[in-house]
């Protein structure tokens, strides 16, 4: 014997079916709402009753949780009824299903990155709307988030010891979001890393990325004069320069002994050829 | 009356107030609705000709309700103008209804059909749908197969209408010959046997199929060109082809080939290159005048793929010449000889800017990030790509085939790549649910292994789907018990990275066992007894990068507490306590390119493992000692050398030879041999939980459990309490059936020997029982490697009646993650 729910659904009365699907709707039954709604949908399709529907099927996938569906008819609402007075609200609807769907950074970032996207085309499509500024303020919290994961993925290299990798990451994550709020710490963690990139290098590399280190960090003294990083800073900056006159020592030892001279060379073409960097395994826990 | 709106003037489009909207040519759609969708408003301004009447025209369509759309001009007047919208209305498909093939064959056609429902039904909807169909059969060897349609009304809704589709296949056709015209250098034969998947019906044909399949032939056709140019006939051309028909089942092939003559390569001059001198790309390239030449072969070389990666493309890619390309320019070409100028590109050097991980739903960037090669700063390099990739599928969570690097964001001016590492998360978690029989009795086996736990996140009750998830360790539960007689539970957590900092390996396991046939009784009562083994052990380890860095050391701590009351005579005491506190130090070397099947790559392991030598301090008499006091605390050390090797024989074959050898030695004469820890050898290598004393069980197909006792030994398989020495060498052949992501299917036969010796001085490598077999292993992601067995071993066993006749064995979940059984 089939249920009640099930002769509904069974049966071509799709006025009573529709107006079922709504009273469940109201009800907050949105499964059942949505098993009748999806029947609906394609039969009403061009006719008068059909945005309507549309519009209840929408938010139906969204109560259910299911942001994936609810985007893309959201979405599709707004672009088949431009005219309607609810497809305002559906292209912001569609935008905030991406917002809801975007992970914490650690994760893959497309429907951050997606959601950004929708909500840009929203402020675009209705400038005047009062959700502009929800939007704009969404819009702030995902490019939050990929900063945050940009940050935290350069400072991963730095953790586990790949100092030139962190460097070249930090300097990119820079250039993508000029206006971080971790550009300070981010601008320290440069130069303490390309410092520990030279002193991790073998000798006759290390005048030359000592020198960057420096650079680094006058850049640094430069700009954040007032920084609780300043005295680390100069700590690294007086580091180096006491490391480019080791290094240069050991170069003219190196010289007068031509044998210490040439395994140098060797040494330093096998490690151009094989994997770079040229970073010898030291205890980076010594330097720090 | 009304006229199309190209009827205006393109050169000038003109403003126009829209008067009014008419709609024309429907049926069951409503008008107004219609008129909505077209998005036309009265009184709004419209630009025509122009793209407004384009986009009415496409929103109509993409409702998907019309076969055609007009958009007409009734009237102008003035600058008002007035529309009509001219639609042709069709039924739509509420459902196929296929007749004519087998419900299984309905399930295929209709999942390449797509859901047509919803469509409308026109001409295009019916050459589709008969096409789609006659290709899958096609494809099948069908090549006769009918499509006839007929739409009917559906009863259920009036605007509506079923489609019923009625399929006859026909026969299957078969090729009966194969004949070559224009062919001298090549024989009849060779030819043939450049087609793969075109075959004639004869016997000798076992692999492959025999069936006529147009799109296989048409490959064939293009390959038989190459393999003939491959030979240095670089002029080999297909003349014709013709299929035809020989009979109702089968049809004859014939070609006519044009063979040329054959050339050889010439003098070969380079230009472009400014890294590598011509004398080092001379000896890369492998080719010298003289040599058959072969268009195939010199791409190879210079392009790559080769198997051993030594192609000048692989010296330039694994070098940050990203950009490289060669050219090789046929200057001249006098009677058979080909002279080349291979002109190269080399580029900019290209050093790596960012790298990025997509698709990593579940596992968090740290984990994926700390194991890439690839890092910001390094030229770039494709070997380094490829071995990150490798070592992104050993972490077990993304699908290996999909993983899948690529450089992108080239920049020629600065001289910068990104590399985007697409990853594809696969279901890694495994539940393992058993029922056996152990010790003559019912053992039923619960486990759960989570292998991307995320304990940090364990009170983060946001982070539960179902289970923290994403940091790349590893949990494992399991419990095993037969009721109140045995009971057994573990429990193992490991952190590939412990700290962060460095690839550290953190384990830490624990286990209590119960077992008791008599513990109901009173404790006062000579029926009761109990025993409890209480372990814990913590292991370290570190990856290497010196000689290589494949290799791994590991250092664990292991102590294990025994607990006895009455027990009986299954131990060494009745009643009484024991310790086996051991410090174990594991060197090993893997490169297997594959955990669960692999092809390439070898598995190699050093452990030396110990315990205090108590027997120096302890001042206890060992010559007058009793069992309780001589094995209060257990002193032995212990020797193992495994290695494993994986070589691709030919296609998918795979060879795995094995090594394997064991010594248990003491310290001290006086207190001897250890009873614990010892190897036991034979049969399927499960391991076994009535053995109390931590012995070793070593797999030997063919024989059966723990028989394989030392020669003019008196034991056997029931009371053999381990030996000292073993060795053991397999010879297994692997081939797969099925290698998917949601499961793995290999066949194997195998060849091994191994024995056991009571002492390192009867210890002789080539004296071992012997035996040869076959079997399959099946792994499917939720349950671990499965696998069964058949031996048949060749040597008599004294005392064990039914050595040297066929043995099953069936195992669970060994052979995974540098299991050596």
């Amino acid at each position: 014997c089939k249920s009640k729910f099930e002769k509904l659904k069974a049966s071509n009365d799709n006025a009573r079916k529709y107006k079922e699907a709504i009273r469940y709707y109201n009800k907050k039954d949105y499964g059942k709402a949505l098993e009748l709604f999806e029947i609906l949908v394609p039969r009403y399709r061009g006719q008068e009753q059909a945005e309507d529907l549309y519009y209840y099927y929408a938010y139906t996938n969204y109560k259910m949780r299911d942001y994936t569906s609810a985007r893309y008819h959201f979405k599709t609402f707004a672009d088949t009824y431009p005219s309607s007075t609810r497809s305002e609200e559906c292209r912001f609807m569609a935008a905030y299903c991406y917002y809801l769907d975007s992970p914490i950074f650690s994760l893959d970032q497309e429907n951050t990155s997606k959601a950004i996207e929708a909500l840009q085309l929203f402020i675009n499509l209705y400038p005047k709307s009062d959700r502009v500024a929800e939007a704009s303020k969404l819009i702030q919290n995902l490019r939050d988030k990929l900063e945050d994961k940009s940050y935290a993925n350069s400072k991963l290299y730095l953790t586990i010891g790949d100092y030139q990798a962190a460097v070249i990451s930090f300097n990119n994550t820079l250039r993508d979001y000029p206006d971080t709020k971790y550009a300070e710490e981010i601008e320290y963690l440069i130069v303490k890393a390309q410092y520990l990139f030279a002193n991790n290098s073998y000798e006759t590399k290390q005048e030359e990325r000592y020198t960057s280190a420096i650079e680094f960090a006058d850049e640094f003294i430069e700009k954040f004069a007032q920084s609780k990083y300043i005295k680390t800073v100069q700590d690294y900056k007086k580091d180096s320069e006491a490391g480019i006159v080791h290094a240069k020592n050991w170069m003219t030892q190196a010289t007068l002994n031509m044998k210490a001279a040439k395994k140098a060379a060797e040494k330093d073409s096998v490690n151009s050829q094989s994997t770079p960097p040229s970073v010898k395994d030291k205890n980076p826990e010594l330097v720090n | 009356k009304s006229l199309s709106p190209d009827s205006l003037s393109y050169l000038n489009p003109k403003d126009y107030i829209i008067g009014g909207i008419t709609v024309s040519g429907t049926k069951a759609l409503d008008k107004d609705v219609l008129i909505q969708i077209s998005k036309l408003n009265k009184g709004d301004r419209i630009n025509l000709p122009g793209e407004a009447n384009a986009r009415v025209i496409k929103s109509m369509y993409e409702q998907g309700l019309f076969d055609d759309v007009q958009l007409n001009i009734t009237s102008i007047n003035m600058d008002t103008i007035y529309l009509e919208i001219v639609v042709d209305e069709r039924p739509r498909l509420s459902r196929l209804h296929i007749t004519g093939i087998r419900k299984g064959e309905i399930e295929d056609v209709q999942k390449k059909l797509n859901d047509k429902t919803g469509k409308i039904v026109n001409q295009n909807l019916l050459n589709t749908t008969s096409g789609i169909i006659k290709r899958h059969f096609n494809e099948k060897g069908y090549l006769n197969t009918t499509v006839d349609m007929k739409p009917k009304p559906d009863p259920a809704d009036s605007n509506n209408v079923i489609l019923d589709v009625i399929v006859d296949k026909k026969t299957k056709i078969k090729i009966n010959s194969i004949t070559f015209e224009g062919n001298e250098a090549f024989s009849q034969k060779k030819l043939k046997g450049f087609l793969k998947n075109t075959r004639t019906k004869k016997f000798y044909n076992i692999f492959g199929s025999k069936k006529f399949k147009q799109d296989k032939y048409d490959e064939d056709k293009q390959t038989l060109v190459e393999k003939m140019q491959a030979e240095g006939y670089r002029d080999a051309q297909l003349v014709s082809d013709t299929v035809s028909k020989h009979d109702e089942k089968t049809v004859d092939v014939k070609m006519k080939v044009f063979e040329g003559h054959k050339y050889y390569f010439g003098n070969i001059t380079w230009s472009g290159n400014a890294k590598y001198s011509t004398a080092d790309l001379v000896k890369i390239l492998r080719i010298s005048k003289g040599d058959v030449f072969s268009e195939e072969e010199l791409g190879k070389r210079l392009s790559g793929p080769t198997p051993s990666n030594d192609d000048v493309s692989s010296l330039y890619l694994n070098n940050g010449y990203l950009t490289y390309n060669a050219d090789p320019v046929q200057t001249r070409i006098y009677n058979d000889t080909v002279d080349l100028d291979i002109r190269i590109t080399e580029g900019p050097l290209y050093t790596i800017s960012k790298v990025i991980v997509k698709g990593n739903d579940v596992t968090n960037d740290k984990v994926v990030y700390r194991e890439i090669r690839t890092k910001p700063g390094q030229p770039f390099n494709k070997e380094l790509l490829i071995r990150s990739t490798r070592e992104l599928s050993q972490l077990g969570s993304f699908d290996e085939q999909k993983t899948e690097p690529r450089p992108t964001n080239i920049n020629p001016s600065e001289g910068t790549v990104d590399i985007v590492y697409n990853v594809v998360e696969k279901p890694s978690d495994q539940i393992e649910l058993s029922g056996g029989f152990g010790g003559g009795q019912l053992v039923g086996t619960l486990g759960l292994t989570f292998n991307n736990f995320s304990l940090r996140n364990i009170f983060n009750l946001k982070a539960y789907r179902p289970l923290p998830k994403g940091d790349g360790q590893k949990l494992s539960i399991r419990g095993q018990s037969s009721g109140r007689t045995y009971q057994n539970f573990s429990f193992t957590f490991s952190e590939p990275w412990l700290g962060g900092k460095k690839p550290i390996f953190f384990s830490l396991s624990a286990y209590t066992q119960g077992s008791s046939t008599g513990q109901y009784f009173a404790k006062t009562d000579r029926r009761y007894n109990n025993l409890r083994i209480n372990g814990i052990g913590v292991t370290l380890g570190k990856r290497l990068n010196w000689p290589d860095n494949y290799f791994q050391l590991n250092y664990s701590l292991n102590f294990d507490h025994y607990n006895l009351d009455n027990y009986g005579s299954a131990y060494l005491f009745s009643t009484g306590t024991s310790y086996n506190i051991k410090l174990t130090q594991e060197l090993s070397r893997n490169s297997i390119d594959a955990p669960i099947y692999p092809t390439t790559g070898s598995n190699i392991k050093f452990t030396i493992q110990a315990t205090p030598p108590y027997s120096l301090f302890n001042n206890t008499n060992y010559r007058i000692a009793t069992p309780e006091e001589r094995y209060k605390f257990v002193e032995y050390h212990k020797w193992k050398f495994d290695a494993q090797w994986f070589q691709t024989l030919t296609g998918k074959l795979v060879l795995m030879s094995q090594v394997r050898f064991g010594f248990l030695g003491y310290y001290n004469s006086k207190v001897g041999q250890s009873p614990f820890e010892r190897f036991k050898l034979g049969g399927d290598g499960m391991q076994s939980y009535q053995f109390l004393q931590g012995s070793e069980i070593i797999g030997l197909r063919g024989y059966q459990n723990f028989s394989v006792v030392p020669v003019g030994s008196g034991y056997n398989a029931s009371n053999n309490p381990g030996s000292v020495v073993f060795n053991k060498y397999t010879l297994e052949l692997r081939h797969p059936v099925i290698a998917s992501q949601s499961a793995t299917i290999f066949l194997l036969a195998f060849a091994e020997g191994g024995n056991t010796w009571n002492n390192f001085g009867e210890y002789n490598p080539f004296n071992v029982r012997r035996s040869v077999g076959v079997g399959a292993r099946i792994f499917l992601p939720i349950f671990g490697l499965l696998g069964l067995d058949y031996g048949y071993g060749f040597d008599r066993i004294p005392g064990a009646s039914d050595a040297g006749k066929g043995q099953f064995h069936f195992s669970i979940s060994q052979s995974l993650n540098g299991g050596f059984n």
